[in-house]
């Protein structure tokens, strides 16, 4: 498969990356970025995505469990922890957007493990995962890619 | 009559509800780096359509601050309210809007839904066919950074209303 198109100003290809940088550090939890990148990237069919993610995820040390789960992270009990699924269940929320608003209970339980700063930082990472996904499906660029 | 009733249909509004959190007070460097990508998306752009596409995805994402922004700043660039009314539905008031600019709405669309499905061939190849490649790219741009901020706006409550066209430069 070829991509439909490889071309993307470079600013906005490294501005982007700035933001994404940017809510990394200020999460610092190198893991749980990975898992939230690849959940989203799942929501959102990407498939160059999950292939960057996932490697990503596997050097950062993300258990091969966790990863083969990660759909079905709501049913597979004390695989994520408390923390874990609190981002996870804010990263659904906030990438389905279309079909409703971010309810209360899902706010609540992210802002009580991430505290003010980690949620802004978290919910930046959430955000930025999702513009990359729209950039690489609306340009259809193959998994594996080096031209994005 | 002895009984006393409240009147409950005064005609007074809803009280505003606050933010849940000013995010970027708390990520000031990721606010400044998204400012950077918000000008570097809408280079080689007009105006007019880079609105229409922000207006569109803040309406299918429901974010009140979006919309209260960007039809403001809609007016601001000369658009009119009855585009800015039919937007919502411009599949019935296609002669309120050029080719170019339906392609536009349509992409926004196809971009925004993803959940549901990825991008038909046909929504992008009429988009292809209108812009060239460079500013397709920055159409596609602008389309992934208003989803960003649409983000932003809903998850943290941002509050609509105050918003002044030209505030963010």
């Amino acid at each position: 498969m070829t991509a439909r198109t490889t071309f993307l100003d470079d600013r906005v290809r490294a501005s982007l990356q700035a933001v994404g940088a940017a809510a990394k550090r200020g999460l610092g939890d190198a893991g749980l970025a990975e898992l939230v990148q690849v959940r989203a990237s799942q929501l959102n069919h990407c498939a160059f995505c999950l292939d960057l993610h996932l490697g990503i995820a596997r050097e950062q040390g993300v258990s091969e469990r966790q990863l083969d789960l990660l759909t079905a992270w709501e049913e597979a009990g004390d695989v994520f922890d408390a923390r874990e699924r609190a981002a996870l269940a804010l990263t659904e929320a906030v990438t389905v957007l279309t079909e409703g608003f971010v309810p209360d209970a899902v706010y609540e339980e992210a802002a009580r493990h991430f505290g003010a700063d980690g949620l802004a930082h978290l919910l930046a990472l959430i955000a930025t995962i999702n513009a990359w996904n729209r950039l690489m499906v609306t340009r259809r660029i193959p998994a594996g890619s080096t031209e994005w | 009559m002895t009984t006393t009733t409240e009147d409950t249909t005064t005609g007074a509004y809803a009280p505003e509800q606050p933010a849940r959190l000013n995010w970027s007070e708390h990520a000031p460097e990721v606010y400044k780096a998204m400012l950077r990508l918000d000008t570097a998306a809408r280079r080689g752009l007009d105006p007019k359509l880079y609105e229409l596409v922000k207006i569109r995805a803040s309406q299918l994402n429901h974010c009140a601050f979006c919309l209260d922004m960007h039809t403001k700043d809609a007016l601001a660039a000369g658009e009119s309210v009855e585009r800015i009314v039919q937007l919502g539905a411009w599949e019935e008031s296609r002669h309120f809007y050029t080719e170019k600019e339906l392609a536009a709405i349509e992409l926004t669309e196809a971009v925004t839904v993803l959940t549901d499905g990825f991008v038909p061939d046909a929504v992008y190849g009429r988009a292809a066919a209108l812009f060239e490649e460079a500013e397709l790219a920055q159409l596609v741009s602008a389309i992934a950074v208003i989803n960003t901020w649409n983000r932003f706006g809903v998850t943290f409550r941002m509050a609509p209303g105050h918003y002044h066209p030209g505030q963010h430069g």
